[in-house]
């Protein structure tokens, strides 16, 4: 790349956001690890008991059940995320005013604030003035309205996850459109030179290429589930007897419900040790393969 | 390029169904809420809903409107935010990207890393004490205030995205200008930038609709109503008589804070396409 | 500590209100700024960030002049200090001895006053005539005891498959602490701790109104979405007129004429097991100055004036909101609208639990409150579900 002089100029580079992220995020996330030391209240009052917070959370069963489900909301919602996202793609990535349409409005629903579109939901579940139950009801899927939140631990997941894939998905696809896109057309007309299948094409070119990318989205889509709160928050309000809390529901409970900023901050800091550890395995493995 | 050359003609009546189809479901949601937004004052919330309204009033808009400091003010704030977001953004994460990119940095992922582990906090937890900086600098209840504590929460996924950007440059458009005897800023500035257009489109897009939709940040740093952006607006206005929802009242809001994303998508959108086309990415 | 700013006129005073307080307060506000020369400018506040947002704001001195605050979280406030003590302030004001004792009660701690009464509304017990007719019973009397309650619920029952006896909020413990707690209050039960020495859930005959509760959920007088319901759907199950009786709030007397208005209902204390037992939940704001206020001698003086004749009556009753002097009941405004009038009535016999961490005690989906009504009621577990929660709400006060 560059002379060994660069160093210094690369740095320069990246110094701003660091000095930025120094400020206004590493700081208090050091205040927040400080604050975890502590039997810390929101209501002011604090009492140093070093890692007693640790060793409580190491015991919380709401702790390990609220992570057990952020992993099962995690692992059910990214694939669907994904295969539909870049199908999404593929059916949207042509220059046709009818796919551009369609990308368009698959892409709406991502512009709408996370609470919004929860509160939208609500409704449209809503056993007695709820259009979808409706809907269902009257397309003799269902026989009479669910009571999709707050009664069935199941049916409030599946719940928030149809929500959110309607919310999100159009996300993912804006991004794989891109990589798509990015593919010179030489390469594609090519391989159709050469016989290949439309999904022979996709299996074997457009995918590979797009490796970098569909690992990025995967990843933010991964950590974006693991940090969800507020559609449960909104939607199934933890209900029934936290079956569906979150570890951010969690969190938030306890800091802002119970008062308790320490221990919340505790379960924030091993949630984020958690996730960074996830995070840098994948890394570490995308890293390896793309050397090879 | 694009991938028009699959769709032979039979198949492309198959592929405009799906199309339709898909259509029709992502935007069932909305047509209902805007539907429901236009009934009369309180019909939303009848039973057993309807999926018309018996005529169309646009009173819940005009609520809306008319609501504590004014939806104008509202808007306005909102706007403000979400610009100096974008700004924010684009420019820390452009320079982060580029120089990750391009650069051999010493550890550099563990720079990497420090710069995205923002991305892996519920950045809820981190208000409490941004709050007690902010108001000890005299920044709570500004806007900038607010602008900087979003530019925080996205910036993560900015530099994420610029690096992969940059990285996707070809090393022969690279070699090229460095061989004419540019130095990194030119670099930058007249071979980067215009190959990364998709990247900084994105950017941008992303960091308005989070700033644009923040809400408890927003909460928290504002202590006054003029000030106030359009998410807090739409909680407050929604929730009365002791707790019940207005649905009407909600459906407007979810029309409202639609209705301004969308010309910004679709303005990004030109220039995302457009830019693609101009060069050989990857 | 910054020293209070003289009275002059034209100070602008801040207020802080929480969304659900909102339209009675503007009211006063407007009634306020119309005869003052110090004017009040308020900030509404979503209700359920509300104590987040005033604890966050607190903690770095950046509070309102006034705050309207809902009175459960005074406990926890005046204990952190975060309140101004205006004992002194009040001690010769002849309206303090005549509001809504809960609400006093409230914001009292260690014998010193840090709030008035806001927007004060109790809970009470309402029937739908209508379906009392058609089941054979006197529509014009409501029922006086718990076990009349189930009596008139399954004849009611009876009327139809989709015809209900009666309603519960069977997934908010605050719906449940405002309507069922008072059932047990008039039986002479204590059901929240206010210290860690006090002992939680005694007394009077908790367990005779879980059985209750508990027979009607299964003998099917009450529909299965009982089981899921929170806040939203409890607020709205009585105007599609399929119930037969519930218990909610006093406003729902102006919530029905608009949302239902050809619904003949009535209005009665909410009873306990035995005749004679009535009770009901006082809820609302207290208003109170925090402790590092810019303006705390103007701001007493709001405080002084909304519990004068002039508003209570010119304000709160003419709007069909509920005063909070007990004295004023029989006002003008109310003289041909005897719900009002029994609805108001309630506030003298109501209760408010004075208790710390209402939230994790009651509030949260997780509360030791929510789980016995709900282990109760739904699994018949009474007798283990009260000492569980009284169990872990003696965990929950002693806590710091």
């Amino acid at each position: 790349m560059y002379s060994t002089k660069s160093k210094y100029v690369g740095f320069a580079y990246i110094a701003p956001a660091l000095l930025f992220v120094a400020a206004f995020t590493l700081y208090p996330l050091g205040q927040l690890f400080w604050m975890s030391l502590h039997n810390w209240s929101l209501l002011g009052g604090n009492k140093f008991i070093g890692f007693g917070n640790y060793l409580r959370a190491y015991q919380d069963p709401i702790f390990w059940s609220a992570l057990f489900f952020t992993f099962q909301y995690t692992l059910y919602l990214t694939p669907i995320l994904m295969i539909l996202g870049y199908l999404f793609a593929l059916l949207t990535s042509g220059t046709a005013g009818l796919v551009k349409l369609t990308r368009g409005t698959i892409f709406i629903p991502v512009v709408i604030g996370l609470g919004s579109s929860s509160l939208l939901w609500v409704w449209l579940f809503q056993p007695q003035i709820g259009l979808f139950n409706r809907l269902l009801v009257d397309l003799h899927i269902i026989p009479k309205p669910l009571v999709w939140f707050g009664a069935d631990a199941t049916l409030g997941l599946w719940g928030v996850i149809i929500s959110i894939t309607w919310k999100v998905v159009g996300f993912g696809m804006i991004l794989f459109v891109a990589g798509i896109q990015s593919i010179p057309a030489e390469i594609i007309e090519g391989a159709e030179i050469d016989g290949a299948s439309y999904w022979q094409r996709v299996a074997r070119i457009i995918v590979p290429l797009n490796y970098r990318i569909i690992l990025l989205v995967t990843l933010i889509s991964a950590i974006g589930s693991m940090l969800a709160f507020e559609q449960f928050y909104i939607m199934t309000t933890g209900a029934p007897e936290n079956q569906t809390i979150t570890s951010v529901y969690w969190i938030y409970t306890n800091s802002f419900t119970y008062f308790k900023l320490g221990y919340g901050s505790t379960l924030s800091i091993m949630l984020m040790i958690i996730i960074v550890a996830g995070t840098s395995i994948q890394i570490a493995l995308t890293r390896r393969r793309s050397l090879e | 390029m694009s991938l028009r050359g699959f769709a032979a003609n039979r198949n492309s009546y198959l592929i405009a169904a799906i199309c339709l189809a898909l259509m029709a479901i992502m935007l069932f949601p909305l047509v209902m809420s805007l539907l429901t937004s236009l009934k009369p004052a309180g019909e939303a919330g009848m039973w057993p809903p309807n999926y018309l309204p018996s005529r169309l009033s646009f009173s819940n808009y005009i609520e809306m409107y008319n609501y504590q400091a004014g939806l104008p003010l509202y808007l306005f704030n909102s706007f403000s935010v979400s610009f100096m977001t974008i700004g924010g953004c684009v420019t820390l994460a452009s320079l982060a990207g580029f120089g990750l990119a391009r650069f051999s940095i010493p550890y550099k992922e563990v720079f990497f890393l420090l710069l995205i582990c923002g991305m892996m906090i519920p950045y809820q937890t981190l208000l409490t004490p941004l709050y007690m900086m902010f108001s000890g600098l005299g920044l709570q209840n500004t806007r900038v205030g607010l602008a900087i504590v979003h530019t925080a929460i996205q910036l993560p996924f900015s530099i994420f995205l610029m690096r992969h950007s940059f990285e996707a440059v070809p090393r022969e458009l690279e070699e090229a200008a460095l061989i004419d005897g540019c130095n990194s800023l030119q670099l930058l500035w007249w071979i980067f930038v215009p190959s990364v257009i998709p990247g900084i489109v994105s950017v941008a897009l992303f960091a308005f609709l989070t700033s644009w939709n923040e809400f408890i940040g927003a909460l928290i740093f504002m202590n006054k109503e003029t000030m106030f952006t359009l998410p807090i607006m739409l909680v407050a206005s929604r929730t009365g008589y002791y707790g019940s929802t207005d649905w009407g009242i909600l459906q407007a809001g979810v029309i409202i804070s639609i209705v301004p994303c969308v010309p910004v998508y679709l303005l990004l959108q030109k220039y995302y396409v457009s830019g693609l086309m101009r060069g050989a990415i990857r | 500590m910054a020293a209070s700013v003289p009275a002059m006129a034209g100070t602008t005073l801040s207020m802080w209100v929480r969304s659900d307080g909102e339209e009675l307060t503007r009211k006063i506000i407007d009634a306020w700024n119309a005869g003052h020369d110090n004017k009040i400018q308020l900030t509404v506040i979503p209700s359920p960030q509300m104590v987040t947002k005033f604890a966050t704001a607190a903690a770095a001195g950046d509070v309102p002049d006034i705050l309207s605050i809902d009175l459960i979280f005074m406990p926890d406030f005046m204990k952190a200090g975060f309140m101004t003590d205006i004992t002194d302030k009040m001690k010769d004001d002849p309206n303090i001895g005549r509001v809504s004792p809960s609400h006093i009660k409230l914001a009292t701690y260690k014998d010193r006053l840090y709030g008035v009464p806001g927007t004060p509304d109790v809970s009470v017990l309402l029937w739908n005539k209508d379906l009392f007719r058609k089941a054979g019973l006197d529509p014009e009397k409501g029922p006086t005891t718990m076990q009349e309650v189930y009596e008139d619920a399954k004849k009611i029952r009876a009327l139809g498959p989709d015809i209900y006896g009666y309603y519960i909020a069977g997934n908010c413990g605050g719906c449940n602490i405002f309507t069922v707690a008072p059932m047990m209050w008039a039986t002479g039960a204590h059901v929240v701790p206010t210290s860690a020495d006090d002992e939680a859930l005694r007394d009077g005959d908790i367990k005779g109104v879980l059985e209750i509760l508990h027979k009607m959920w299964t003998e099917g007088l009450m529909p299965e979405a009982v089981r899921g319901a929170g806040p939203s759907e409890f607020h709205s199950a009585f105007y599609p007129g399929k119930l037969g009786m519930f218990a909610h709030g006093n406003f729902q007397i102006g919530l029905i004429k608009n949302k239902a208005p050809n619904l003949d209902f009535g209005i009665t204390f909410i009873p306990g097991l035995k005749e004679g037992e009535v009770s009901s939940f006082a809820g609302g704001d207290v208003i109170s100055i925090p402790k590092r206020a810019k303006h705390p001698d103007d701001a007493i003086e709001f405080l002084k004036w909304v519990m004068t004749d002039e508003p209570q009556i010119e304000v709160y009753a003419k709007g069909n909101f509920l005063p909070s002097r007990t004295d004023l009941v029989n006002n003008k405004y109310f003289k041909d609208n005897p719900k009002l009038i029994k609805a108001a009535g309630a506030v003298a016999i109501a209760q408010t639990p004075w208790t710390f961490h209402f939230n994790d005690m009651v509030n949260d989906a997780s509360s030791p409150w929510l789980k016995m009504i709900q282990r109760s009621v739904f699994d018949g577990q009474i007798d283990d579900s009260i000492v569980e929660a009284r169990k872990r709400m003696r965990e929950i006060i002693s806590e710091e």
